[in-house]
């Protein structure tokens, strides 16, 4: 294991005090020997020149020599506004972000690795392309922030200059080296890296993600406006919900790259039917960004963050809500042109046993009078009868061969197919909770609370009967019994009586913010606890089946860079109680990010 | 291998434990979450792995699992201490929250009173009786 010196305030003071003012002043010099963008948007060149000196091939200092997502560029205005006192009319704020996503955005193939960014999915990251620079930037931000930029070598330097002009303790926290310079050969050899952090930091960013690459030139070469009217065939999943499929249409939002949309799903495990409408913006010809609302836009508000793969038929991301954009749901739209298409079956794993069972096939464009001869489940399911079909869902009475052979079975309806669309198994072997680690933060008082949902997902073991070995049947979500129990990191600090609660579809519910005078020394309710789910066998006497998590329920964030966010108390995981705006917000332009393409 | 105490506050520890349900005691003194943190899937409740107190030491996973956008580096930590849990935390967060806001030594947690939030503490004098007053910030 590798000891990173950890940074207290003591040693912080003992460091300031010994290097005095190291910090740098940075200017904005004209980064003439390398080829940035010229900017063509008047209103960036009539409000930012100020600032940003434009050269005679109309490259603006800074601006020009960088490229970002939209929300990174988003940000930037923010910082503009907030810190630098420009002033934007929020159509203006809008129109900036588009032009400069749109001119120096990334592709799709520099976005992938960075998606879980903007999707603001919780899930463990390792930059593995170099560990000492991953630990110099995760120090306060997620990996997600930076590799989701292009830079030219000085625009990283200035990067760095800013973030040490703004939080002068980077130095300390990360940007300096925490003792001697190294004078011995590393372990290979060769000689002692003796940069600072940050300095091996500027150089590895600026090789690995420069201003100009081959995908941005060959993106930005075939770039154009998306054409996404039509009808989509939606399929997803929301832990705690299960899976869902739908439709999505697609019109025209009056202007280009900008869409209005209806979307209307079904979550076949509960029956709830839920119809939204919304609109989206798409930036750099494929990073769709939009919100939806279930009736009116103070209900069931979600952000929509979706990635349009080329070719145009296949959408995918991630639509989400919540204070800390922690509740959401994966997507994936594939694109409705004539030809059925088969979204997913209900119940997906099969076990066998028993006799005839319903099925339900979900997709769209399902010819009339299907019967039974058009559908094929695979070997060893038989369709007896259709028992009601129509063009998006199709209900079929069907019988499991005693015999058949545990595994995936690709469906095929009419023309339509999907893979492994049915689990064939002979038993749930165990469970396990997903997310393995889960965060909550408390609130409800004053700071919004985070809630964390959890899940339960079910496999068969398998051929071979051993756990987690390849040829596990995952069986998809299963209904448990949650409960909390004791995570013993401190002696009889008996957390679950104070983090919160889980409710019966495994959302956790943290306790209120501030300090609790019931609490040993005022603590918080932050605590560590198992999330324990257990699954009842009713056959054959078998133990009760059980798996668990860590959650660890913390403080909040009293700083959120996030724009697009509207916060609230969060009392409840209600949609309709999250969208309320409250104070302490900086003022802004918060163009929302697609909210209103206009 | 058997639990075996070894002082009278690990005997306390030792049913203080068995008193926490039908895990293993072992599981639960597992220390950082690593591997086997989902280790009671469907495995022998009875079993008695028992690590702790007494003959080698568990094998510590090298890094704990820690959910994205935790920050354990900075001591004490802000979501999550070194060890990936909560029990090594500054608390309650109040008592040390001006602090972090002056110093600006959580830039991505704490208002910064550098250069975002100035006036954050404005109407609030002592954060741990007046912390109903301050507000999140949007930078």
């Amino acid at each position: 294991m590798v000891h990173r010196p950890r940074l207290t305030r003591a040693r912080l003071l003992a460091g300031l005090l010994a290097a005095g003012s190291f910090v740098a002043a940075s200017g904005a010099s004209a980064q003439s020997d390398e080829e940035g963008f010229p900017i063509e948007h008047e209103t960036i060149r009539a409000r930012c020149a100020a600032c940003h000196l434009p050269d005679s091939e109309g490259r603006m200092s800074r601006i020009s020599f960088e490229r970002k997502t939209p929300e990174g560029w988003q940000g930037s205005l923010q910082r503009m506004i907030s810190l630098n006192g420009v002033t934007l009319a929020p159509e203006e704020a809008r129109e900036i972000v588009k032009y400069l996503s749109d001119h120096q955005g990334l592709a799709p193939e520099e976005l992938r690795p960075g998606l879980f960014e903007v999707e603001k999915r919780m899930i463990d990251h390792r930059y593995l392309a170099d560990t000492d620079v991953e630990f110099t930037c995760i120090q306060c931000h997620s990996m997600g922030r930076v590799i989701t930029q292009r830079r030219t070598h000085e625009e990283w330097e200035l990067l760095m200059s800013t973030h040490r002009g703004y939080y002068p303790l980077a130095d300390f926290q990360a940007f300096l080296r925490m003792g001697p310079t190294p004078d011995q050969p590393g372990p290979d050899g060769e000689p002692p890296d003796t940069r600072q952090p940050m300095e091996r930091a500027v150089d590895h960013l600026s090789e690995v993600f420069p201003l100009h690459t081959p995908e941005w030139a060959a993106w930005s070469a075939t770039m154009r406006p998306p054409r996404l009217e039509g009808t989509w065939v939606m399929s997803g999943h929301q832990p705690g919900r299960g899976a869902l499929y739908g439709t999505v249409t697609m019109g025209g939002g009056g202007e280009q790259d900008a869409f209005v949309t209806r979307a209307s799903y079904t979550f076949p495990a509960t029956g709830e039917t839920v119809t939204r409408r919304g609109r989206g913006l798409v930036y750099t010809g494929y990073q769709w960004r939009g919100r939806s609302f279930e009736s009116d836009e103070a209900d069931g508000a979600m952000r929509e963050v979706m990635v349009v793969e080329r070719g145009m038929n296949e959408i995918s991301g991630r639509w989400f809500r919540g204070d800390y954009d922690e509740i959401g749901m994966d997507v994936r739209l594939t694109r409705l042109a004539g030809s059925p298409v088969v979204a997913g079956v209900h119940p997906r794993a099969l076990q066998l046993g028993g006799g005839e069972r319903e099925v339900r096939i979900f997709g769209a464009g399902f010819a009339d009078g299907v019967g039974p001869g058009d559908v094929d489940l695979g070997p060893g399911l038989t369709v007896n009868r259709v028992v009601s079909a129509s063009s998006e869902e199709i209900a079929l009475n069907v019988t499991l061969a005693p015999d058949a052979v545990p595994g995936g079975r690709d469906v095929f309806v009419g023309g339509a197919s999907l893979a492994g669309a049915v689990i064939v198994h002979d038993g749930i072997d165990r469970i396990q909770v997903l997310p393995r680690t889960g965060m909550a933060r408390v609130g409800g008082i004053v700071f919004p609370k985070g809630y964390q949902q959890f899940e339960a997902v079910a496999f068969d073991d398998g051929r071979d009967g051993r756990p987690s070995s390849d040829d596990d049947l995952e069986l998809g979500p299963v209904e448990v019994d949650w409960s909390l129990e004791e995570y013993a990191a401190t002696f009889d600090d008996n957390d679950i009586e104070f983090v919160g609660s889980i409710d019966r579809t495994g959302l956790f519910v943290p306790a209120a913010d501030g300090p609790n005078p019931d609490r040993d020394r005022n603590r918080n309710n932050v605590g560590d606890v198992w999330v324990v789910a257990t699954l009842a066998q009713d056959d054959n006497g078998d133990r009760p089946l059980r798996a668990r998590a860590h959650l660890v329920v913390t403080v909040p964030l009293y700083l959120l860079f996030d724009p697009g966010a509207n916060v609230s108390t969060g009392a409840s995981p209600d949609p309709a109680a999250s969208s309320n705006g409250r104070g302490g917000r900086t003022p802004g332009p918060n163009p929302g990010m697609g909210g209103s393409p206009k | 291998m058997a639990l075996k105490p070894i002082n009278r506050k690990a005997d306390r520890m030792v049913t203080y434990l068995a008193n926490q349900g039908d895990v293993p005691p072992a599981e639960q003194m597992a220390g950082p979450v690593g591997p086997a943190a989902g280790a009671v899937e469907g495995g022998d409740e009875n079993a008695e792995d028992v690590v702790a107190l007494g003959g080698r030491l568990p094998e510590v996973p090298e890094i704990p699992h820690i959910p994205l956008g935790c920050s354990l580096v900075f001591a004490p930590g802000w979501e999550v201490d070194e060890a990936g849990g909560t029990a090594g935390l500054c608390q309650p967060v109040e008592r040390d929250l001006f602090d972090c806001h002056l110093a600006c030594f959580w830039p991505a947690h704490v208002p910064d009173q550098l250069n975002h939030s100035p006036d954050w503490t404005g109407k609030c004098a002592a954060a741990q009786n007046d912390w109903r007053k301050l507000e999140m910030i949007f930078p």
